[in-house]
């Protein structure tokens, strides 16, 4: 808009608050990044200073000494099994609550999704009695039990509401034509269904990916352990290698910010989906 | 649709795998964090003991200071971040030139991990090498030269607040999604009008995102509620317990298998959260029909 002398006060105050917190949300990443790349004595000096020589060593070094590789796969397997599992589960549920009538099926709805509100935090106890309970304490399938079952909220409410916007004529249809319950599912809802199926998984892995808490409580052996749970022990691990401890955080930050790089769109929707409706 | 009879089998076997996971790890945890929070439970042995534990906590100073800086978390966000993440939306509502692009680096904090991020800014606190102490002594404030931001008492909150102001990015994208649903013609009357950006801002946008406002902040405070990894990581609940909060103290008691102890805090904990979610909802509510 150029009437109303357009460079006033508000547009100037506009680009000031918005550089703010761009530089607020990314400078400390650019930082460590920079920081990543010197030696040890470099770090200490200007922060803003280039490195002499660019110290990619770091990165080997820091690979290897955190055994990043591993860590990455272990959260790559669990998450990825997780997603699978709690998708599944979900759009099994949705489908039977969305398409059919049944005399309890609003009370289950509520009862779900009343689980989003519960803070799961304060139930770290009774986790670990009850994973220890089932004999998966430090197991691959105890992790994914449970951040599939945490996520079973969210996803159960996200793929319901899709399941309801999907028209019900083809379904009605199909049925007519002699399609069962299971044929209904796998060959109408879920190809129909698939932009639902996609927002929910990519919160659902995203929250996977990024659990720290459950990690550290349910698992100890290092052939198991997350990345997320690995990064607490950066600081042990390197002491007083601050930038090889700089270049394990950049790697483990990696993944996320390429996958969100590549699929913006389909991740702002997917961590933001679960708020869309209270 | 209606379940024919041959169905009903498909249709319980299809509900039945949430439904077992649902009952094992959100119903029966609560029964059991109930139950165990009135016992002595240390792992091995358990004993009735009443009240026992809830009055120990209450009187545990660090244990009340928990409580107080969850409350200290859950309105700062409430006040400070979720307000300035509805005046940045509005601000990038105008959809000028890049928006999508500050749209986006802005999210980056909500997509990294928060174990990453608390390493990342205790770097950024961190006394020797640090980026802040740096950018605070080229600017002249040299008497913070070394200064310690987590591990000193008065400063470790203020130090931990002043970070979570990077999350901004999650509330601004939530309610900018919201700015896309409003009619056009409501701008363009408001042209007619004359009115300027600043006015078509806070007098058509504002108002009418009002509820993603009010979702934005009864969010704020679920998170604020039950976070932990950025305490639990950046300071531990030190220095002296200044920092402490809920989730921590937990895990603290589960560390040292004081169990029942450690149930008990997890119910008071959710108590707080359902009472704030009712305080929230019915003063919010009152506020829309306003």
């Amino acid at each position: 808009m150029t009437n109303d002398n357009s460079l006033n006060f508000y547009s100037i105050f506009k680009w000031v608050i918005i550089i703010f917190f761009v530089v607020y949300a990314v400078f400390p990443f650019l930082w460590l990044v920079l920081a990543s790349l010197k030696t040890n004595a470099e770090l200490l000096d200007n922060p803003f200073k280039l490195p002499k020589v660019f110290q990619f060593q770091n990165y080997s070094n820091a690979i290897q000494e955190a055994g990043l590789i591993q860590l990455i796969i272990n959260s790559l397997v669990i998450s990825s099994c997780a997603t699978f599992l709690n998708i599944l589960f979900a759009s099994m549920c949705a489908f039977a609550i969305a398409r059919h009538i049944f005399w309890w099926k609003n009370v289950l709805f509520l009862m779900i999704t009343a689980g989003i509100l519960v803070p799961l935090n304060a139930l770290i106890i009774p986790y670990y009695a009850i994973i220890n309970f089932l004999n998966l304490y430090d197991t691959r399938l105890g992790l994914i039990l449970v951040y599939c079952a945490v996520g079973l909220p969210v996803s159960t409410f996200i793929l319901t509401e899709f399941f309801k916007g999907i028209p019900k004529e083809i379904e009605e249809a199909s049925y007519l034509d002699g399609c069962n319950f299971l044929a209904r599912y796998f060959r109408i809802m879920l190809p129909l269904a698939l932009p639902g199926l996609a927002t929910a998984g990519t919160f659902q892995f995203i929250l996977c990916w990024n659990e720290f808490i459950y990690a550290m409580l349910l698992t100890s052996s290092t052939e198991i352990r997350t990345i997320q749970f690995g990064i607490s022990y950066f600081t042990n691990e390197f002491f007083s290698d601050y930038v090889g401890m700089f270049a394990a955080v950049v790697v483990s930050i990696l993944p996320s910010i390429t996958v969100f790089i590549l699929f913006q769109e389909r991740v702002i929707t997917g961590l933001t989906a679960g708020s869309v409706k209270g | 649709m209606k379940i024919k009879k041959d169905e009903v089998g498909w249709l319980l076997l299809f509900i039945l795998p949430t439904l077992i996971l649902f009952t094992l790890f959100f119903i029966l945890p609560i029964l059991f964090l109930l139950v165990s929070s009135f016992t002595n439970w240390d792992g091995i042995d358990a004993e009735f003991v009443g009240f026992e534990n809830y009055i120990k906590l209450f009187n545990k100073k660090s244990f009340v200071r928990a409580i107080t800086n969850n409350l200290y978390w859950c309105i700062t966000a409430a006040l400070i971040t979720v307000p300035l993440g509805l005046i940045i939306a509005l601000l990038l509502s105008h959809r000028s030139r890049g928006w999508k692009v500050f749209r986006t680096v802005l999210f980056v904090p909500q997509v990294v991990s928060s174990a990453a991020i608390a390493m990342l800014w205790a770097a950024v606190f961190n006394a020797e090498y640090g980026l802040l102490n740096f950018i605070l002594d080229n600017i002249g404030l040299s008497n913070y030269k070394n200064h310690n931001w987590l591990g000193n008492v008065r400063t470790a909150n203020a130090a931990l607040i002043g970070f979570s102001l990077c999350y901004v990015g999650y509330f601004m994208v939530i309610m900018l999604a919201k700015t896309a649903s409003i009619s056009e013609d409501y701008y363009d009357a408001a042209k007619i009008d004359g009115a300027s950006q600043i006015q078509k801002d806070f007098y058509i946008t504002a108002p009418l995102i009002k509820s993603t406002f009010f979702l934005c902040i009864i969010l704020a405070v679920i998170f604020n509620l039950r976070q932990f990894e950025y305490v639990y990581l950046m300071t531990a609940g030190g220095p002296a317990n200044k920092t402490q909060v809920l989730v921590v103290y937990i895990w603290n008691e589960l560390t040292v298998q004081r169990l029942g102890r450690g149930s008990a805090a997890g119910v008071i904990m959710i108590a707080l959260g359902a009472m704030l979610l009712l305080i929230l909802r019915r003063t919010l509510k009152s506020e829309t029909y306003n």
